[in-house]
């Protein structure tokens, strides 16, 4: 039926969801992730030593931090493919900053504000370059986040001149990769911490239920009053800070400012996204559905690891997950209709 | 569209201004100007090692850049071409590596049993795609981002990065690098492409129904056009094309190499599409266009390393370029009446 | 045209026993009856969403039926495809034009079966062809225009012209006159008049009594996807058929409102669209009445609110809301104006199908007070209201957290309808509210802009239905190619000026 055709019928055009099915759905990644993990553990023990368990824990957490950036672009109906550019840029940018600021010789703290102003300041300048494409000029986010992907490789290979930057003082390390927070290590209190306040905002603040709203009509709701150019702006702002703060975080790890740090970054957060149960058609997905996907994939890459794969057959899988994702966000949608 | 609330009125008369700019485009001033004020800037510009060397990286993007251009008409989207191009040579280098082995000194098997490996990846990429995207209905981008790791992979998988060599040198010097009346032979490849895709484009059914599922897939559907078979179509070329240019890389520089081709030449594909006028809406496009627009790209990059600027660099002019042809034609596509 | 009420004694070109249809969760057809004769024009009537649409898209081999036999020439045919229905002689023309913008009409007109040996095209053949069509039908086409530079009643043209080409014994139109100028639709009667004499069969999809009294043999009367009856054209009364088509008389449809008409609230000089579809337009509301804009598809009624809105851009003139002036309008503006738009097109412009009712109703009222504090929603008191006003407007069933897309257009009506009463609004602008909503839903409509208007707001009813539109309002414009043909009151407002007022603008179109 065409879409007038819908508009006119005086049936009903959707069945209501029948319960036992639709839970059998929601429940059938978290079955996958243990049988996953169960899958791995059976060529190799210590995949479920607590020490892996910890380590899978603290990788999701960035790939968590990334998957939830993506998400709430793509909630809009939305793509960021310059996530992986952008962490390396602010990762550089960062280091950069700091570095410079240590050898003024300026105090600790001035030098953190340094950083973390650089790298934030970065994050939100991408951001905002895609947010204008986008939503003022009228470009295709994939093609607009293919511009930018380019400009931020352009950027952070220019930047560092192509090495790696040293210069990242202790303190920083300390505070967003090995201190601990009420006992948690810094990594996954600060994504959890994050993901708190996303969940928050998306299910309980004007701004969050407009993503929603404009990824599933987005026409109606521009005549419905909703300032939908100023929302998107926003939402590729959110998106490249967050992916800013998990360049800080992976940066604070590493030790030094990584012109390749972003990697195939991007596709692992739309990999996590998507598996996770984010709708590319906009509108469906949260907090939730990131962490989600991001476990899986992390669990995957940290068994892939653990048993010995090869790093290049790994880029395969990776390939055929983001595929298969995708296949599975298809059905959902057409079960839906 | 909707019955009840359009807008009937006949358009306003096109001044003849608008109507050339909006045939051609700017495309062809500003390749002149390009080239007209490299020269005056740099002499080494217009010398005959330089001409050459744009005109053969321009004629490989060209190729690539057809098949690009397809795929969008029929409204996908086709990120996997670097990959391909990389996987395509690193095949063909291995075969005929493989059967110099078993059947040494017999040339022509050699060549043979490489090029139809190197066309053998593309087609099954190219199918790949073109299944999951007419099949199973997922978007072109999304498929393609994941097949595009998945054929990286592959290539590396096989060479573990490091180059292959060994291949005859009938296929190296006899051809890669030979010259037919003074142009290298990836000119007269990329002209032989170019033409037949013009051919197909204009006069054949195959190129007629790619414009029309890309301009209005229901209409398409209606008139009993077949869908699924059209746009698994535009993804075999466009593989395929992307293989081809792997092989001819691959007899230029004389190795099999899984850096060929890679992002970088991806993007510069679809920046050559969408400069060249391709919409990415779907339905609008012409690959001569594309291919001036692959020149021009070409030049510009070449332009920019006499000039001394930053190759790193390069991708943010890249980038940049590609946002604001999409936007120009965003905003002109715009002021058309609705229809 | 026959008079002869005697069945035709030939068997009929096209015969439909028994044909159903379901999508999910709507049955589109219901064991539908279906005969048309060579040389019949018959009309398929019935309201939207009757399944006209779905048997039409049958009878083309869009879909198959999911019961029922198909017979057509003698023959039964199944698993019909498009393709092969236009083999067969079966030629659609359809509401939504079946057009590629970027080609050209005579690629349009020989898509799917062009003139082709081996894959590769005969231009110069098919451009004969097609010129030769168009000559014939008389139509005013270039053949090598881009579809997407014609106004919309050439692109109409171009999609008769291509379901003419080749060899054609049943026609379908489904609403062919909804975009064509006067003299347009007299080429297209003569054009079927002409078929007719050919033995052409024809299925002629309407709601316009004067079309149906001008052209049709048989009526076939449908209702919520049922086949309720086939009337001979001849000896059927306009009200029978309405009857049959609402299943309820005519007389209850409209109620009687009072209009006190006050200040004016709506004042618009000299308004010009930048895509020309409004030209020149003086207009103005008052508050306390309702004011009707009526006029044919096209003409730019709708343009006309909607540039009021905010939504369409204006290139020249002034629009003063209440005294005052209102530049650059925008629909975030004009709410805090107290103006309020309710678009036609309900799934494309208004509701977020997959969010609940209650978000959806109060999509327009996230910028208030009442329902956000900071930014941060205030859940509690939004289903508190929301609840209160769906259960006013007699929602049924009232569970708001339903989705907005499990809900008939009657009750999606309603949910913008509840935008209404969760802010301060002074002026409505109502564009085609009654389409896509069976008759019961309708009433309910009329009472709530009666409601309106008696306690004093300025409501705006752009319709083309006639009826509605002269029942409704106090005051009734009629627009026409983007200008105001005649403003209507009182004893002057009838269905002949309407009328009228298109015709004497097509004479001062031919002088000029």
């Amino acid at each position: 039926m065409s879409d007038l055709e819908l508009s006119m019928t005086t049936e009903p055009t959707n069945r209501e969801k029948s319960f036992p099915t639709d839970w059998l759905w929601r429940a059938v990644l978290p079955i996958a992730l243990v049988a996953l993990l169960l899958g791995f553990a059976a060529v190799d023990r210590s995949v479920l030593s607590p020490a892996n368990l910890l380590n899978i824990a603290q990788q999701t957490s960035y790939l968590a931090l990334f998957a939830m950036a993506q998400t709430v672009v793509i909630l809009t109906r939305g793509f960021d493919l310059a996530l992986g550019p952008a962490v390396s840029m602010v990762s550089v940018g960062t280091a950069l900053a700091m570095a410079g600021a240590t050898a003024a010789g300026h105090d600790q703290t001035t030098v953190l504000l340094a950083g973390l102003g650089a790298g934030f300041g970065l994050g939100i300048a991408c951001g905002l370059f895609n947010g204008m494409v986008i939503a003022l000029l009228g470009v295709n986010p994939f093609v607009a986040t293919l511009g930018s992907y380019n400009i931020a490789i352009g950027v952070a290979t220019t930047l560092s001149a192509g090495r790696p930057v040293q210069g990242v003082p202790k303190l920083f390390s300390q505070l967003f990769y090995g201190g601990s927070i009420f006992g948690f290590p810094a990594t996954i209190s600060i994504t959890l911490a994050i993901g708190i306040v996303l969940h928050l905002t998306l299910g309980r603040t004007v701004f969050g239920r407009s993503l929603y709203i404009i990824g599933t009509n987005p026409r109606a709701a521009a005549v419905a009053g909703l300032p939908v150019k100023r929302i998107l702006i926003a939402t590729y702002v959110l998106c490249s800070t967050l992916a800013a703060l998990g360049a800080i975080m992976m940066t604070a790890r590493t030790g030094s400012g990584e012109p390749n740090l972003g990697g195939s970054l991007s596709l692992q957060a739309i990999a996590g996204a998507v598996v996770g149960g984010t709708s590319l058609a906009g509108g469906r997905g949260g907090v939730g559905t990131a962490v989600l996907g991001a476990l899986f994939v992390t669990i995957l890459s940290n068994g892939m690891n653990l048993t010995r794969i090869d790093g290049y057959i790994q880029m395969v899988v990776l390939g055929a997950i983001v595929i298969i994702g995708v296949l599975l966000d298809r059905l959902r949608q057409e079960r839906r209709q | 569209m909707s019955t009840v609330a359009a807008a009937g009125v006949p358009r306003r008369p096109i001044g003849l201004g608008r109507l050339i700019v909006g045939r051609i485009g700017f495309l062809p001033a500003l390749l002149v100007a390009l080239v007209v004020g490299m020269s005056a800037v740099d002499h080494q510009f217009y010398g005959l090692i330089n001409i050459l060397n744009i005109l053969r990286n321009a004629s490989l993007l060209a190729i690539v850049a057809c098949g690009q251009a397809l795929v969008i008409v029929a409204g996908g989207f086709d990120l996997s071409v670097g990959a391909v191009v990389a996987l395509a040579s690193v095949v063909t280098a291995k075969t005929m590596a493989a059967t110099a082995a078993a059947f040494p000194g017999n040339t022509a098997l050699i060549v043979a049993s490489g090029v139809t490996a190197g066309l053998g990846c593309g087609l099954v990429v190219g199918l790949i795609n073109g299944f999951c995207v007419a099949k199973l209905k997922v978007s072109g981008f999304v498929v393609t981002l994941g097949t595009m790791s998945a054929t990286a992979g592959a290539g590396l998988m096989i060479t573990s990065g490091i180059p292959v060599y060994g291949m005859p040198d009938a296929f190296v010097k006899g051809f890669g690098r030979a010259q037919l009346l003074g142009l290298p032979t990836a000119i007269y490849a990329a002209l032989a492409v170019i033409a037949v895709m013009m051919f197909v484009q204009r006069r054949t059914l195959f190129g007629r129904y790619v414009h029309a599922i890309g301009g209005n897939v229901d209409a398409a559907v209606v008139s009993g056009v077949s869908i699924q078979r059209h746009v698994v179509g535009t993804y075999v070329v466009s593989s395929v094309l992307a293989a081809l240019t792997g092989i001819l890389l691959t007899a230029q520089v004389g190795s099999g190499q899984a850096s060929f081709g890679g992002d970088r030449m991806m993007l510069q594909s679809i920046a050559a599409a969408v400069i060249g006028g391709v919409s990415l809406r779907g339905g609008v496009g012409r690959v001569e266009i594309v291919a001036v627009s692959a020149l021009f790209l070409t030049i510009l990059g070449n332009a920019l390393n006499l000039l001394h600027v930053d190759s790193r660099l390069q991708p943010v002019f890249l980038g940049i370029i590609m946002v604001a042809a999409v936007a120009l034609d965003e905003l002109s596509r715009r002021s058309k009446a609705r229809v | 045209m026959d008079a002869d009420t005697d069945p035709k004694p030939a068997e009929p070109l096209l015969a439909l026993r028994g044909i159903s249809k379901r999508f999910t969760g709507v049955r589109a057809l219901d064991r539908v009856d279906l005969d048309v004769h060579a040389g019949e024009l018959h009309v398929l009537f019935g309201e939207n969403g009757a399944g006209k649409s779905t048997l039409i898209n049958v009878v083309s081999g869009t879909f198959p039926p999911d019961e029922g036999t198909f017979h057509f020439g003698g023959e039964e045919i199944r698993h019909l495809t498009p393709q092969r229905a236009r083999a067969i002689g079966i030629s659609p023309v359809f509401q939504e034009f079946s057009l590629v913008p970027s080609l050209t009409v005579e690629e349009n007109l020989f898509l799917g079966r062009e003139v082709a040996r081996g894959g590769v095209m005969h231009a110069r053949e098919m451009r004969k062809r097609a010129t030769a069509l168009i000559d014939e039908l008389g139509f005013d086409l270039n053949p090598s225009e881009r579809v997407d530079d014609l106004s919309r009643a050439h692109q109409q043209m171009a999609e008769i012209a291509k379901a003419l080409l080749g060899r054609v014994r049943l026609l379908i139109l489904d609403e062919p006159t909804a975009s064509l100028t006067e003299r347009e639709t007299g080429r297209l009667f003569e054009l079927i008049a002409r078929l007719k004499s050919q033995s052409v069969g024809l299925i002629y999809v309407s709601h316009r009594m004067r079309e149906i009294r001008a052209l049709a043999d048989r009526v076939t009367v449908l209702r919520d996807g049922r086949h309720i009856r086939t009337l001979d054209a001849a000896t059927s009364s306009d009200g029978e058929l309405v009857e049959l088509m609402t299943g309820r008389k005519i007389d209850l449809l409209f109620p009687t409102i009072t209009h006190k008409p006050d200040n004016v609230m709506v004042d618009v000089e000299n308004l010009t669209l930048a895509d020309g579809s409004v030209r020149d337009v003086n207009f103005h509301a008052r508050a306390g009445e309702i004011t009707g804009i009526a006029g044919l598809v096209g003409c730019g009624k709708s343009e006309l609110i909607r540039a009021i809105y905010g939504i369409e851009p204006i290139a020249s003139g002034t629009v003063r809301i209440d005294g005052l002036p209102y530049e650059f309008p925008a629909p975030r503006r004009s709410l805090k104006h107290g103006i309020a738009y309710f678009p036609a097109n309900r799934v494309a412009e208004g509701l977020a199908l997959s969010r609940p009712i209650r978000e959806n109703a109060s999509m327009t009222v996230l910028d208030l007070p009442a329902f956000a504090r900071f930014g941060v929603l205030r859940q509690a008191a939004e289903r508190i209201s929301i609840q209160g006003i769906m259960e006013q407007l007699q929602l049924r069933p009232p569970n708001i957290e339903r989705t907005a897309g499990a809900l008939s257009g009657g009750n999606r009506q309603k949910v913008m309808l509840g935008r209404a009463l969760t802010r301060d609004l002074s002026v409505f602008l109502f564009d085609e509210p009654s389409v896509g909503i069976d008759v019961g839903a309708k009433l309910e409509v009329y009472e709530f802009m009666k409601r309106l208007v008696e306690a004093g707001a300025a409501v705006i009813v752009v319709s083309s239905e006639l009826p509605e539109v002269l029942a409704l309002s106090n005051r009734l414009y009629v627009m026409h190619h983007g200008r105001i043909a005649a403003e209507l009151t009182g004893a002057n407002k009838t269905e002949q000026n309407v009328l009228a007022s298109f015709f004497k603008e097509h004479l001062v179109a031919e002088v000029a």
